[in-house]
Formats: C-alpha cells, sequence, structure tokens
C-alpha cells in the first residue's frame, strides 16, 4: 500500500499527459481523416491512390516500427525530434490512417437509396451531405469512432519506448526503485482501464442519443 | 388531361455496361394524365421512370421534361437545369427512403427550405396541410422508423409534394407494404389524380390500374409492348405477350393450371 | 546502402522465424481461449456470462505492452515465465478477446430460424451448434480472424522490449550496429508489409472464392 500511495500521484500525472495526447492526436486525426476520406471517395484517381497506399501501409506496419522510424529512423537523415514531437506526429499520422477508413465506410454505408430520395427533391450536393448523409454516417460511425479513442490511449503507451514520460514511464521507474514490478504494473494497468472505460461510456451516451431515431 | 405534352420520351434506350435495360422506348405524358406502366420484373418500369427526373443518364434517344431536353450520356446537363427538373417532378419510392434521422415533420420541411428557401414557419404551415391531406398531422413528431409501411408511404408523398412539384413519379409504392396497409397509400395517390396532377405509376396493381389510370404501359423483355386507354388495354390486349402477362397477374392460380394443362396436353415441357 | 541491407538479411530473416513461432503459438492459445470465452458469453449461466464479458472489457481496454510486462516482470516473480512463454501468454491472452467476440458475433449471427428448425427436428443442442451452427458461422469468421491474426503479427513486434529477438528486435540490434536507424527499420518494414499484404490480400481473395464457391 505504501508503494501504491508513492507512485500514485505520478502515475495520474502520466495519465493527464497521455489523455492529453490522446484527444489532440483524436482532433488532428479526425480532421485529416476526413479530408482524406473525402479524397479518396471523390477525389482526383492519383489522389484515391495516394491515400489508398498510405493507409495500407499504416495498416501494415507495426506501429512500435512506425514511431521507431519517425523517432530513431529520421535522425540518420538529420532530423532529430523530441520524443513529445516525435510520439505526436506519430499518434496523427497514424490515426489519420484509421480515420479514413472510418469515415469512408460511413459514408458509403448510408443506403443508396438516400442519396436517391435526396437527389429527386433537388437537394444539392452539399446540402445532402450535411443534412442527409453525415448525420446518419455520423450515427453508424459512433461505435467505431471510440474504439478508435481507446486505440489511441492505448497507443500513447509506446511513447514510452522513445523516452516519453507517460504512465508507462512512472510505472517503470517505479518498478526499478520498488522492485515491487507486479504492483507498479497493475497500477499502470489500473490507470488505463479506468480511462478506457470512461471513454467508452462517454462513446456509449452519445451513440444512445445520436441513434434515438431508430 | 390537357393537350399539353410535359413528358416526351423519344425511342429512348438505356443500358448498364452491356446489359439493356429498355430499348426503343416512345411515350408522350400530357399534363394531369395518369399513365401506369405495368409488366413483370425485369422489364426496365423503374429505370424508364428514374431517367425523367434524371437519377439515372439513358444512352439513346431523346427525351424532354417540362420545358428541357435532356441529352444523352453520362453528362450531367446544368446544374440549373438538373435543379428545375428535380423541383418540378416529384418522385415516391418502392422503399419510401425517409430521412430517419429525420422526424416526419422534418423530413417534409428539408427540401422546401433548403432549395426553394422557403421560410421555416410557412413550410412548417404547408408542411402540416400536407400531412393533414395524408391524414397523418398527428404523428408530425415521430420518427419514421416508429410508423408502419403505409404511414411511411405517405409520409414520403407529403415529402414530395411540399416542393409542389407538377409531375409525380411513383416507382412501385406499393410493393414493399403489406396487403392491408396498401389501401390507404393507394387512396392518397388517387387522391392527387382527382386534383389534376400528372402522374407516372409503376405499379403491379392492375385493379388500381385499370380505376385511377387514363393510360396503360405495359413493358416487358426491354421494350413498350402495348400502350393505351387503360381499360382497353388491360381487358382487351392485343399482343400475346401482353394476354399472357395480365393473365398470370390477374388470376395467378388459374394461371399456372391453364399452364400446367397446356404443359401436360402438348406432352410436358414448356 | 543496399549492402548492409544484404548483410543484415541473415538475421532478419532469424526474427522472422521467432516472429512467426510466436505469432503461431499466440494464435492457438488465443483461438482455443477465444472460443471458451464466446461459449462463457452465450452461455445461459449469469456467472459464466459476467466472468466473460468482464474478463473481455479489462483486458481489452488495457494496452498490449502492458500486459506483456505484467506477465513478464510480475507474474515473473511468482513462477519465472520465459520470455517467449510470458510473450505467449499475453499476446494469446489479449487476442482472446478479440476473436472471443469473433465467435460470439457469428454464432448469434446465424439465423434463429435455424436453430429452431434444428430443435424442432430433435436435435439436442449440442449437435445443433455443431453441425449446424458452427459451419454457416465458419465463413462470417474468416476475415474477421484473418484481420485480427494480421494484428497479431503486428503486436508481436512489442516483445523485443523483453528481450526476445524477433523481427523488430534484429533491426533495432543492426540499426545499433551500423547506425543506420531508417535503413534497418525500413528493411524490417518491407518484410512485415509483405505478411501484411499476403494475409490481407491474398488470404482476402482465397476467402471470397470459398464464398463465392459455397453460396
Amino acid at each position: 500500500m505504501h508503494i501504491v500511495g508513492l507512485y500514485i500521484s505520478p502515475i495520474a500525472i502520466g495519465a493527464l499527459k497521455d489523455l492529453i495526447l490522446t484527444i489532440l492526436s483524436t482532433l488532428l486525426s479526425f480532421v485529416l481523416g476526413i479530408l482524406f476520406a473525402a479524397g479518396r471517395l471523390y477525389g482526383h484517381p492519383v489522389i484515391k491512390l495516394v491515400i489508398g497506399w498510405y493507409v495500407e501501409i499504416i495498416r501494415g506496419l507495426p506501429a512500435i516500427l512506425q514511431l521507431f522510424i519517425i523517432f530513431f529512423g529520421l535522425t540518420q537523415i538529420g532530423i532529430n525530434l523530441s520524443p513529445l514531437t516525435a510520439g505526436l506526429i506519430w499518434l496523427v499520422a497514424y490515426g489519420t490512417g484509421y480515420a479514413v477508413e472510418i469515415f469512408r465506410s460511413g459514408i458509403m454505408d448510408v443506403a443508396q437509396g438516400q442519396r436517391e430520395a435526396a437527389s429527386a427533391l433537388g437537394l444539392g450536393r452539399w446540402i445532402t451531405m450535411r443534412k442527409v448523409i453525415v448525420p446518419q454516417a455520423f450515427a453508424l460511425m459512433l461505435p467505431a469512432l471510440t474504439s478508435f479513442v481507446v486505440l489511441q490511449l492505448k497507443n500513447t503507451t509506446l511513447l514510452y519506448l522513445i523516452g516519453y514520460a507517460d504512465i508507462m514511464y512512472q510505472a517503470r521507474l517505479g518498478a526499478d526503485a520498488t522492485e515491487a514490478p507486479g504492483t507498479l504494473y497493475l497500477m499502470a494497468a489500473a490507470a488505463y482501464l479506468i480511462m478506457s472505460l470512461v471513454i467508452g461510456r462517454i462513446g456509449y451516451r452519445l451513440e444512445k442519443r445520436a441513434t434515438a431515431y431508430r | 388531361m390537357s393537350n399539353e405534352v410535359v413528358v416526351s420520351i423519344r425511342n429512348l434506350t438505356k443500358r448498364f455496361g452491356k446489359t439493356v435495360v429498355f430499348e426503343d422506348v416512345s411515350l408522350d405524358v400530357h399534363r394531369s394524365e395518369v399513365v401506369a406502366i405495368v409488366g413483370p420484373s425485369g422489364a426496365g418500369k423503374s429505370t424508364l421512370i428514374r431517367c425523367v427526373n434524371r437519377l439515372h443518364p439513358f444512352d439513346e434517344g431523346s427525351l424532354q421534361v417540362l420545358n428541357h431536353q435532356l441529352n444523352k450520356g453520362s453528362q450531367f446537363p446544368s446544374k440549373q437545369v438538373l435543379n428545375d427538373i428535380r423541383t418540378r417532378v416529384g418522385m415516391v419510392f418502392q422503399t419510401f427512403n425517409l430521412f430517419p434521422h429525420l422526424s416526419v415533420l422534418e423530413n417534409v420541411i428539408l427540401a422546401p427550405i433548403e432549395v426553394k428557401k422557403v421560410p421555416r414557419k410557412q413550410a412548417i404551415q404547408q408542411a402540416m396541410e400536407l400531412l393533414d391531406m395524408v391524414g397523418l398531422s398527428e404523428h408530425a413528431n415521430k420518427y419514421p422508423k416508429r410508423m408502419s409501411g403505409g404511414q411511411q408511404q405517405r409520409v414520403a408523398i407529403a415529402r414530395a409534394l411540399a416542393m409542389e412539384p407538377e409531375i409525380m413519379l411513383f416507382d412501385e409504392p406499393t410493393s414493399m407494404l403489406d396487403p392491408e396497409l396498401v389501401g390507404e397509400v393507394l387512396d392518397a395517390i388517387q387522391r392527387l389524380a382527382k386534383d389534376g396532377m400528372t402522374l407516372m405509376l409503376v405499379t403491379h396493381e392492375m385493379q388500381f390500374a385499370k380505376e385511377v389510370a387514363d393510360t396503360v404501359v405495359i413493358m416487358a423483355d426491354h421494350r413498350i409492348i402495348e400502350k393505351g386507354p387503360s381499360r382497353e388495354v388491360l381487358e382487351n390486349p392485343r399482343t400475346g405477350r401482353a394476354q399472357a402477362f395480365l393473365k398470370r397477374v390477374l388470376n395467378p392460380v388459374h394461371a399456372t393450371e391453364l399452364e400446367r394443362e397446356v404443359a401436360v396436353g402438348h406432352g410436358g415441357g414448356r | 546502402m543496399l549492402q548492409q541491407w544484404v548483410q543484415y538479411f541473415p538475421d532478419m530473416m532469424k526474427g522472422v522465424l521467432i516472429t512467426l513461432k510466436l505469432t503461431g503459438s499466440s494464435l492457438v492459445v488465443a483461438l482455443v481461449f477465444g472460443f471458451i470465452l464466446a461459449l462463457m458469453r452465450l452461455s445461459t449461466s449469469k456467472t459464466l456470462n459476467l466472468i466473460g464479458t468482464w474478463y473481455i472489457e479489462i483486458v481489452r481496454a488495457v494496452p498490449v505492452l502492458v500486459i506483456i510486462f505484467l506477465a513478464y516482470y510480475s507474474l515473473g516473480n511468482i513462477l519465472t515465465l520465459s520470455g517467449f512463454t510470458a510473450a505467449v501468454v499475453s499476446l494469446g491472452a489479449f487476442y482472446a478477446t478479440q476473436y472471443g467476440e469473433i465467435f460470439r458475433g457469428a454464432i448469434l449471427g446465424v439465423d434463429k430460424g435455424q436453430t429452431e428448425a434444428a430443435s424442432a427436428l430433435g436435435m439436442p443442442s449440442r449437435t445443433i451448434m455443431r453441425k449446424v451452427i458452427l459451419p454457416q458461422a465458419f465463413f462470417t469468421i474468416l476475415p474477421p480472424a484473418t484481420n485480427q491474426l494480421s494484428n497479431l503479427i503486428k503486436d508481436t513486434s512489442l516483445v523485443f522490449t523483453i528481450g526476445i529477438s524477433d523481427l523488430m528486435f534484429q533491426a533495432y540490434s543492426a540499426a545499433s550496429n551500423n547506425f543506420l536507424p531508417l535503413d534497418m527499420l525500413l528493411e524490417a518494414g518491407v518484410i512485415y508489409f509483405v505478411f501484411y499484404l499476403v494475409l490481407s490480400k491474398l488470404l482476402a481473395r482465397w476467402e471470397l472464392n470459398v464464398q463465392r464457391s459455397r453460396s
């Protein structure tokens, strides 16, 4: 119990840092993800191809490898990034790759009949998107968006491996100092668990509200 | 029915890739005329009326809708033309296609407000009148998924009417409905016909077509095989193909028996 | 540069072997345990159901790296697991939740009429599961299962943190030898990507063919 009391505040601070990184990277990924999804759906063939391969590469490479390429790999060509900068760049790059697919399939999953009905009423493309497709797509996408935020939160763990002082970093310090790794890693796990469950709850609430019409 | 032709279809052909959907279709629709298009499934009926409001492009022939000449090929007509057609031609779908995330009232006012820039208050007033006409004014705040199919389809009719169209297209409006709900939708359509609306209606309801339509068009095998005054076409079809089709839909049991007798009489194999 | 790629290629291949061994072992654990979890969540016993649900909720919410550290450093105090065993246990424990949910979804996805029809024919529930439900569920399972397998391969890269000499480890140590981290990490990346492409493209095509031939 003594150990818990001793390390609870550094771990809490680490958790807060992870949470901020999660929120920040999620927002940036969503913005880029929407733009890329639009590009992939309606863009020039070359743009479609480039975005398609970007998504494949992000999905195809291990997360840690991507992060290491940005942090360690780029030093080889003279680019030295701080752990925080490298971590944030990676979180956004990675998140964007996943967000594109969420938005794209969300938009495509809205039934074709909805587009036809909107066209038949004379609604323009922009209004159709804004008033008909996006509100429905948003409701369809919410579960995926919630898992996305949890995934981003869990990804912040990896930043510890490039020396960013997050939850895991604090837990590791504590584990080494106290020789009670069990307690400290459990505390780290608990911190992630609590944050994930809260995110999941919020997502569930939003989902309930967004799909009230069903 | 007046003499003014509002939809003029001349030698229209439509393909999806290499498959012919329909070919060489010609048809004139006059103002206030009610045209019912019937025929076996796969004949191209739905696609034909979708060409009229340019949900689908066509490949050959010419098509005049109101005062607009639509060109063939997949190139879109200008935005103004398209907008004008879409606002003056309303459409009701087989699957209703109401916007599920909007209430009944919001479904009806969306297009008037967004496209015609009608003030919200006025749009609501007009929407309530239309909902009243289709007998659903007390359901205005419900969401579509909470309603029966018949109610949803009547909302869809009100939604299309809210744009004050001159022509209404109906794509098998009752074929997704339970039998006991068909009547309420047909009543609403019949009312429109009485009020002098120009209607193009794809349907399987032969009795309704006979009573309400001025003209019946039978499509089969990707072309029009018969057209004329409804009673004449449905009671005394000239072509054998039309006779066979009508026999099957008007009296299915009898028709199969007949076919079986014919098959047996001819030593099997039809 | 190219010469460095060639020089370290044999080491990378040694790493690949370990990565594959690890993937295979973890997959077996995940499939077996995942199926048990699915049955627990589908069972009529409230206790089993609750245990299964909570296990999935909790384990899914924790990063894989944390689970690996817990298994290796914490459990290690009690029963001293080898790095490899710890890795298999933690990856298996995590991916069991993914496979458990896939199995459950697929079993639930089989039309209720099928169970009713089979019961009406007098089949006992085990037979219904084995002969009627699972064969139909199998083809809905394949695509998400392949997807998770490709995630599993990628996540094995985390075990280099507990000193297992997998592909990621080989790339990292090669980079510390020749100071060419970009080259070495990219070389490993190409290898990982090949596995990803094989799983996502070729297997997906095969699955599509199988499905087509059956419908």
